[in-house]
């Protein structure tokens, strides 16, 4: 296992008080897997991943265990910290001119994780500058690495900040949202870059995405977030076309679907809770077309459904029981429809 | 008739640039023309600085077109005066991406709603009140929440109240600018739902501005793509998603991920990023870009022309 996440809780302190943005966390990453994490704004996908790097605002909370390749990096000092940063694992935002150095050359800002991280020389850091700028597709890379950001257009931002992020080869790479801001045929050109590198190295890659689209495209398998909480896990296919969490249900009902015109969404009526003001027991009961009496006192667990699909919902049972009455149900649709 | 019919639309910026300031002109929109039938959606799509949003500022004459017609049921709009313009802004509304900054923040939402009416001289206080109402259940608020201000409500509700106040006039015509690109999914589907409820309802239409292609699928019968300030392709919208004719229609729809992971991919990589609209290629403007380009698409400006019945596209090799 590359990664694996136990128990993480994140508290931020807002208007004075702490207020808990992720409640008891739990993932795993295989080397070479690709893991979506998706949800709508707010959910917390964006602290997941600062929370992976350690990259917090000041006097959060964090609880719970990160190991990295057996190791766990959540009681590391923040030097050695820095030596995992950027070296086993490294991190891509939404908006590269924002974490891009405005009064850095590109060629110096690629090179700086070379000069911490490994002993190259000057002439062996300026060939992998160069090396890296054509894998990650960019033309003229020998003019390239003496311009500043401002002086590139997005795409070639993000695809500056993917070379940067991949410059020691980390085992890990986390990516928040790196196409959101993009257009739709730069934003296939970084998603076919990304899967380029995929195929190239055994890298686990953490995709963090509001796009149902771009989940579909490249992750192996996906976490669904919910107000902090993690509600629902699958295989993307198993994801797509068995989604068990009414969330899950409830968002993938909403997307405009290629072919069906003008015809009504679905759509989840009410708007996700607040951090301050979650309410108790399951925190989308104020949303669910399923609601049942216990779901507003007690919080569900997450409890393994199917073979590598769990979910956090009352309407499900634990393991075996249940698996026997889903198959039942496959077959007799099955049935049905025969 | 046509309830809007644009002819050769053009909307020039001219901006200084550096230190000796030198004039640079944005041609933003660059001849476009089209229409919108009575209770139909029109759906434009393109990219970042295309000239989606000038081209529906233009028309509603929110900025002076530089060139071309604008017909509002038969009448021209361009050049008329600003009293009449006013009366027609009754029938032609605007309701903007971002619900934040279109709603004043000092009013409440009643205060939001009744401007329209009044700036109008529509009914009085108490026809005013009950139109509001009204509206206000139609986007799904309570009475009690029309006394609470913007901030007090969510995204997804500042986006519906914002097309409350553009149905307050019983609007002929809607241009939505991005009306949906701010929202999540799945307040994103609510709004979708209620605009075309109420298309339904008052046989409005819509000029359905959006750089997402699933959407503008969705909600509109007609689509226009552009490509730096041009009309590349319009026609119905089944003929635009299932049958695309200019290549650049075809780049963009095969760019669009689908959320279907069994859905077997046949993409159409385009090279390099769009060219800046203040300097744009010559000839046809999408041949740094295109696939087929030839020589010949550097040097001929390539006419909008119906390639086949109803299917209109702008490409010299198809
Ligand atoms: N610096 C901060 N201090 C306190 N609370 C914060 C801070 N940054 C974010 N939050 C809160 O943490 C929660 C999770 O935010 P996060 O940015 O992780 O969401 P997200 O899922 O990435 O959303 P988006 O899709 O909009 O990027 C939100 O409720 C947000 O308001
Ligand atoms: N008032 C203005 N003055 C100068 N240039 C302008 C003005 N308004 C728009 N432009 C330019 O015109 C071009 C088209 O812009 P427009 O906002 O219409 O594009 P758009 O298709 O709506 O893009 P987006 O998807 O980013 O909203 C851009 O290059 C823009 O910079
Ligand atoms: S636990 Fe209850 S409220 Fe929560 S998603 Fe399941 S059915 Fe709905
Ligand atoms: S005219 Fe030429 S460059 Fe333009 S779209 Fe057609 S083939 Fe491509
Ligand atoms: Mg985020
Ligand atoms: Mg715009």
């Amino acid at each position: 296992m590359l990664l694996e996440v136990k128990h993480m809780s994140l508290s931020l302190k807002r208007a004075g008080k702490y207020s808990k943005i992720l409640d008891d966390i739990s993932f795993y990453i295989e080397q070479g897997e690709t893991l979506g994490i998706v949800g709508e704004s707010g959910c917390g996908k964006s602290m997941t991943a600062l929370s992976l790097m350690q990259l917090l605002p000041e006097k959060a909370r964090l609880e719970g265990d990160v190991v990295l390749q057996q190791k766990n990096i959540s009681k590391v000092s923040k030097r050695k910290l820095e030596k995992i940063r950027g070296n086993q694992m490294s991190m891509i935002f939404q908006d590269p001119l924002t974490s891009l150095n405005p009064l850095q050359t590109v060629g110096v800002q690629v090179e700086e994780s070379l000069i911490l991280h490994t002993k190259k020389n000057k002439k062996e850091r300026r060939e992998r500058v160069l090396q890296l700028l054509n894998a990650v597709g960019l033309p003229r890379a020998e003019e390239l690495i003496d311009e500043y950001p401002h002086q590139l257009s997005g795409g070639m931002r993000q695809r500056i900040m993917i070379a940067i992020a991949m410059a020691c080869e980390p085992q890990l790479l986390i990516c928040d949202e790196p196409t959101t801001a993009l257009d739709v045929t730069v934003q296939a050109q970084i998603l076919e870059l990304m899967n380029e590198i995929k195929r190239e190295t055994e890298m686990g890659i953490v995709m963090i995405t509001h796009d149902m689209g771009v989940v579909a495209e490249v992750c192996d398998r996906v976490i669904v977030m919910y107000a902090g909480k993690i509600v629902e896990e699958a295989p993307v296919i198993e994801l797509f076309g068995n989604p068990k969490h009414p969330y899950t249900q409830g968002l993938l009902a909403s997307i405009p679907k290629l072919g069906r015109r003008k015809e009504k969404l679905g759509s989840i009526p009410g708007t996700v809770p607040t951090p301050g003001s979650m309410p108790t027991g399951c925190r989308f009961a104020d949303r669910c077309p399923h609601v049942m009496e216990i779901c507003r006192s007690v919080t569900p667990e997450m409890i393994q459904i199917q073979k590598s699909h769990q979910t956090a919902c009352w309407l499900y049972d634990e393991k075996e029981g249940n698996e026997n009455a889903t198959t039942r149900s496959h077959e007799l649709e099955a049935a049905l429809h025969n | 008739m046509p309830l809007l019919e644009v002819t050769n639309l053009k909307q020039h910026f001219t901006t200084k640039k550096g230190f000796a300031g030198n004039k640079t002109v944005v041609k933003a929109v660059d001849g476009v023309s089209l229409t919108i039938e009575e209770g139909k959606t029109l759906g434009i799509v393109g990219e970042s600085g295309c000239g989606k949003s000038s081209l529906g500022r233009s028309i509603l004459r929110l900025v002076e077109p530089t060139e071309g017609s604008i017909k509002f049921k038969g009448k021209e709009i361009v050049g008329v005066s600003a009293k009449e313009m006013k009366e027609l802004r009754k029938e032609m509304q605007i309701v903007f991406q971002d619900p934040y900054a279109s709603l004043n923040p000092r009013r409440t939402v009643r205060q939001i709603l009744e401007a329209p009416l009044i700036i109008h001289n529509i009914g009085n206080k108490i026809e005013r009140k009950e139109l509001i109402e009204d509206l206000s259940g139609k986007i799904g608020l309570r009475k009690e929440q029309l006394s609470n201000y913007p901030h007090e409500f969510s995204g997804g509700q500042r986006q519906r109240i914002g097309i409350a106040r553009a149905m307050a006039l019983n609007p002929k015509l809607i241009i939505a600018d991005e009306p949906v690109s701010a929202l999540d999914v799945s307040v994103q589907s609510q709004v979708l739902n209620l605009m075309l409820d109420l298309q339904q309802e008052r046989n409005l239409s819509y000029m359905f501005i959006s750089h997402d292609l699933s959407v503008v699928q969705h909600i509109s019968d007609k689509v226009a793509v552009m490509y730096l300030g041009k009309v590349v392709e319009i026609a119905d919208v089944a003929k635009v998603y299932d049958t695309p004719i200019h290549p650049y229609t075809r780049a963009l729809l095969s760019a669009l991920p689908v959320p279907d992971p069994t859905h077997v991919k046949n993409r159409v990589i385009l090279e390099g990023d769009l060219p800046s609209p203040s300097n744009p290629p010559t000839g046809c403007t999408f041949h740094t870009r295109c696939p087929m380009a030839t020589k010949e698409c550097r040097e001929i400006i390539p006419p909008l022309e119906e390639k086949e019945s109803g299917h209109f596209a702008a490409c010299i090799h198809v």
